[in-house]
């Protein structure tokens, strides 16, 4: 259609700290695994589990 | 002439056009020439119109179709370390067919289907090996699924091509009909596949995995066995009660044989309740991500996994109960949506909410997470 935005789909990650389940989401990158350890807490110093991946479509 | 006779500034127009007589044969022509010509050429004039809309989708369809090939052929080329060129290979691969069984006998048809379907599965899956057998398994899982892809949207192009030809070849509008009625559903299928291909590449979790993400989740710090082919067992418990945890092997793309695994399952240790977790097409007008519970074997596919669970529970007495997450095709299909993934805490409450009001503490509980598995580790 000539009025219609074009949608893009952007893939996010959701981080849960174990410690003190502070979640963090950040953009998607290559290798990232739903339940794998990912990075370091920035309030607790404990691990974070990736949680959730999932994809939002914005009109551009 | 005189001035009198030729009064241009007095024209009586209903009288020339004959407006307010019909006998005028011009004015019989006017109208009498369209029916005719609808009369004799409508179905052709018609059939024009109609092509018009129709091949503008069949060259969305052939995009669609050399897009998922030439992805695949790249995707191949960078991550399974080739030594040579694959796309005639490919290219083979793409035009695979299968031969359904005969069903003038049904009987023993699951069988035949479950054989030939698998048989199908198998070869392919060493044929791509066969290119660079030192592919891991998720890279092997991830081109099977693109190969899929692409071959889903091959046919998709050349069945809806074949039926506008006929129609064109034959000049036979009643023909284009029933193509024109069923392009809308064919085209939001195939944008959904094509859709689907940046999440296979990047090994992202679909909608369609959100039951296994909530029995993966389960699974987490369980020690965890093979059961059936791509399929993994893990056991835990809940409240008193034993529970069988059950998924494709994540994250490959993979839906496993869970079949074959509740087969062996049962022949060692009898549940007293299956739960199977799945996504559900939703109905147009419903909201995406709902969440239903209900009865009977939740699970899609050719139809022969759902048989075999089926059987065998039947036979043993088990009740089944079935937790599905609702969403269109695409949905389905492509990157999980944030409403899906955020369903999973509640699905997860569900289903010890289940456990609870179904069973008692002693009893065993086998939950499976059906669905394809990418992305989705355990």
């Amino acid at each position: 259609m000539i009025f219609s935005k074009e949608k893009i789909t952007i893939s996010y990650t959701v981080e849960k700290c174990k410690q003190c389940a502070m979640e963090r989401k950040r953009k998607f990158k290559e290798g990232d695994f739903l339940f794998s350890e990912s990075n370091k807490c920035n309030s607790c110093d404990g691990m974070m589990r990736i949680e959730k991946i999932f994809g939002e479509t914005i009109e551009k | 002439m005189t001035a009198e006779s030729v009064d241009f500034t007095n024209i009586d127009f209903d009288q020339l056009f004959g407006f307010g007589d019909d006998t005028n044969p011009l004015m019989m022509l006017v109208w009498i020439l369209p029916i005719i010509l609808f009369i004799f050429y409508g179905q052709r004039i018609q059939l024009q119109v109609t092509s018009g809309e129709i091949k503008k989708a069949i060259k969305k369809l052939e995009l669609y179709k050399n897009e998922s090939r030439n992805e695949l052929i790249d995707y191949v080329k960078k991550n399974m370390d080739v030594k040579y060129d694959p796309t005639k290979k490919i290219d083979r691969f793409l035009d695979y067919f299968t031969i359904m069984p005969v069903d003038m006998d049904p009987s023993g048809i699951v069988d035949k289907v479950q054989h030939i379907v698998r048989s199908r599965e198998d070869y392919t899956r060493e044929q791509v090996r066969a290119l660079s057998p030192k592919t891991s398994n998720l890279e092997l899982t991830k081109v099977q699924t693109l190969l899929e892809i692409a071959t889903s949207l091959q046919m998709i192009y050349k069945v809806i091509n074949h039926l506008f030809l006929t129609a064109k070849k034959q000049n036979n509008y009643p023909l284009i009909l029933p193509l024109q009625m069923i392009l809308p559903f064919i085209m939001e299928e195939a944008e959904a596949i094509r859709n689907a291909i940046p999440a296979f590449k990047q090994g992202q979790p679909i909608g369609d995995g959100i039951g296994p993400m909530v029995v993966g989740k389960m699974m987490l710090n369980s020690k965890k066995e093979t059961i059936a082919f791509q399929t993994i067992l893990s056991e835990s418990e809940y409240e008193g009660r034993k529970l069988f945890l059950l998924k494709a092997e994540g994250p490959g793309s993979t839906v496993g044989r869970p079949g074959d695994a509740v087969e062996k399952i049962i022949s060692k240790n009898k549940p007293d309740m299956i739960i199977m977790i799945d996504a559900a097409l939703k109905m147009e007008g419903e909201d995406s991500a709902t969440v239903a519970q209900g009865f009977g074997a939740a699970i899609g596919g050719i139809g022969t996994e759902r048989f075999h669970i089926e059987d065998i529970a039947t036979k043993n007495n088990i009740p089944i109960f079935a937790i599905v997450i609702k969403q269109s095709v695409k949905e389905a299909i492509t990157l999980m949506t944030k409403e899906i993934a955020d369903k999973a805490d509640e699905v997860h409450s569900q289903v010890y909410e289940m456990i609870n009001d179904n069973t008692k503490p002693g009893q065993s509980v086998l939950l499976i997470g059906v669905g394809n598995t990418i992305g989705v580790p355990q």
